[in-house]
C-alpha cells in the first residue's frame, strides 16, 4: 500500500465567496479555481484572509455569500468530518490537532477514522524522520517537531487535497527539507496541494502557482516553476 | 548591569530522564540582544524559560547551578501565541492592557502603556477586534504588544516572527533592536538566522542542551 494517496487530486473552487468576523469583512467576493494536481501557495500579509479562505474547504468556516466545491462536492452540503475524506487540513497551530498519548497513535487516528487502516503509518513516520519519536508523547516534543507530527497525521489520511497552513513556520532547514520531500511525492502522485505560507524557501520549492491576497481580495495570480 | 546571570545551570523537566539544559553559563545585561539558535530540541526554549525565571517557577522541573535574576519586570513571548491569550478579554485593547492592569498600575498608566505597545507592535488598527478572530500573524503581534505593555527590563521571546509576513517580521526585529537599545535585555530564540543576525549583539548556538558556539552573530549564525 502506498503511503502517498488513496485517490487522485480533486479540483477546488471558490465562487464569489465573502465572509466577515463580527462585522469585520475579511473576504470580498473571492473567486478562485484550482485544478487537480496543482500546488498553489496563498501569499499575502497577515490578516489578508488566507486562512479563512482555506478553512472554507473543510466547512469550518461557512461563507456569508458564494459557493465552495471540492471535486463534485458542494461543501455547504457536507459536515467537516465528511470533508475529511477528501481534504487533509494541517492547522496553523499544530497543538490544536494533537491529542493522542503517542506520536504513532496520533498519526494513526485520521486514517483509522477514514477506514484506511494503519499499515502505511510507519512509512509516513519514516518519510518525516519521526520513527524514533513514535512512542513519545507529542507534548514532550519541541514545538517544531509537534508541527511535523501534525503534518504526518494529515499526510497519513492520504487525501486527494492537502491544505497546509504555515506548514514550516519555525522550522530550520532540516525540518523544512523533510516536509518538502514528502509533499513532492504527493504532487508527483497528482494530489492537489494548497499552502498558506510566509516561508519563501518552502514556497519556491513546492508551488506551481502563487496567488496573493490582500485585504480579502486576490491581487495577483501567476504560474511558477518549483526550484529543485 | 547584569539583569540575568546563569552559572553552570542545568534544567531537567519533571518526569524527564535527562536534562534539557546542561551546564550553561550566561550573563545578559541591559541593551544586549542575544540570539539563541540550534536544531529542534537543542534547548533554546528551555534556556528562555530558565533565564526568564519561568522554569521551574511555572514549568515543573529541577534547576541546578546558579541563577540570579535582577530584572524587575520580566516578560515572555511563547512560540505558541494562542496559548498566551488571557481568554478574558473581548478586544485586543483589553488584552494588551491586561498585563499592566493586573500589576495594579493606575488606569492612566495602563492605558498609555497599552496604546504605546499596540503602536510599537503595529496592532493599533486591531484594537477593537476580538482576539479570537485574529489571524495567526495578527495574534502573534498582539502577544508581542502584550509583553511590551509590561515595559519589560528583561524580555525573552520564542520564535516571535514565525507566523509573520516578511515585512512584519523585518519590522519586529527592528523593534526588538530598539527596545534593547532603550535599555532592556533581550533573549530571542529563532531559526530565522537571516533576520536575527543583523540586530543581535551576541549569538549562542545550542545542541543537546549545551552551548557549542558563543560570540558575534555574524560568526555564530553563519
Amino acid at each position: 500500500m502506498t503511503a502517498v494517496a488513496a485517490a487522485a487530486g480533486f479540483p477546488v473552487r471558490w465562487e464569489g465567496v465573502s465572509f466577515a468576523y463580527a462585522g469585520d469583512d475579511v473576504l470580498h467576493g473571492v473567486s478562485l479555481a484550482i485544478e487537480a494536481g496543482e500546488s498553489v501557495a496563498l501569499l499575502g500579509p497577515n490578516g489578508a484572509g488566507k486562512t479563512t479562505l482555506t478553512r472554507m474547504l473543510m466547512g469550518l468556516v461557512r461563507p456569508r455569500a458564494g459557493r465552495v466545491t471540492v471535486g463534485d462536492w458542494d461543501v455547504a452540503a457536507k459536515r467537516p468530518h465528511q470533508m475529511a475524506a477528501r481534504v487533509g487540513y494541517a492547522f496553523q497551530h499544530a497543538d490544536q490537532q494533537l491529542f493522542a498519548r503517542t506520536v504513532a497513535a496520533d498519526v494513526a487516528f485520521g486514517p483509522t477514522r477514514l477506514g484506511l487502516g494503519v499499515a502505511h503509518v510507519p512509512q509516513v513516520l519514516d518519510e518525516l524522520s519521526l520513527r524514533a519519536e513514535a512512542g513519545r508523547h507529542p507534548y514532550d516534543l519541541p514545538a517544531p517537531l509537534r508541527k511535523v507530527v501534525s503534518l504526518a497525521g494529515v499526510l497519513a489520511m492520504r487525501t486527494g487535497v492537502l491544505v497546509l497552513d504555515e506548514p514550516t513556520a519555525g522550522f530550520d532547514r532540516d525540518l523544512r527539507a523533510r516536509v518538502v520531500a514528502a509533499l513532492r511525492r504527493r504532487l508527483d502522485a497528482g494530489v492537489t496541494v494548497i499552502s498558506v505560507s510566509h516561508d519563501l524557501h518552502f514556497v519556491r520549492a513546492t508551488a506551481t502557482r502563487e496567488v496573493t491576497l490582500d485585504r480579502g481580495r486576490i491581487t495577483a495570480d501567476r504560474a511558477v516553476s518549483p526550484s529543485l | 548591569m547584569s539583569l540575568v546571570r546563569l552559572a553552570g545551570a542545568s534544567f531537567t523537566y519533571a518526569g524527564a530522564d535527562a536534562p534539557a539544559l546542561r551546564d550553561l553559563t550566561l550573563e545578559v545585561g541591559a541593551g544586549e540582544l542575544v540570539a539563541l539558535a540550534g536544531p529542534a530540541g537543542a534547548g533554546t526554549t528551555t534556556l528562555l524559560l530558565v533565564a526568564g525565571g519561568y522554569a521551574p517557577r511555572v514549568i515543573a522541573g529541577t534547576l541546578t547551578g546558579e541563577r540570579t535574576i535582577a530584572a524587575q519586570r520580566p516578560a515572555i513571548v511563547f512560540a505558541t501565541p494562542w496559548t498566551q491569550l488571557t481568554g478574558l478579554c473581548h478586544t485586543v485593547h483589553a488584552e494588551v492592557a491586561f498585563g499592566p492592569a493586573s500589576h495594579g498600575r493606575p488606569r492612566e498608566v495602563v492605558l498609555v502603556a497599552a496604546e504605546r505597545a499596540m503602536r510599537q507592535a503595529q496592532v493599533d488598527h486591531l484594537e477593537g477586534r476580538d482576539p479570537a478572530t485574529l489571524s495567526g500573524g495578527e495574534l502573534q503581534r498582539v502577544i508581542v504588544a502584550s509583553a511590551l505593555a509590561l515595559e519589560p527590563d528583561l524580555l525573552v521571546l520564542d520564535d516571535p516572527a514565525a507566523e509573520l509576513d516578511p515585512a512584519a517580521a523585518d519590522g519586529l526585529y527592528r523593534l526588538l533592536r530598539e527596545v534593547a537599545q532603550a535599555g532592556a535585555a533581550i533573549l530571542v530564540a529563532t531559526p530565522d538566522l537571516e533576520r536575527v543576525a543583523p540586530v543581535a549583539t551576541r549569538a549562542m548556538w545550542l545542541e543537546g542542551g549545551r552551548v557549542v558556539k558563543d560570540g558575534a552573530p555574524a560568526e555564530v549564525l553563519a
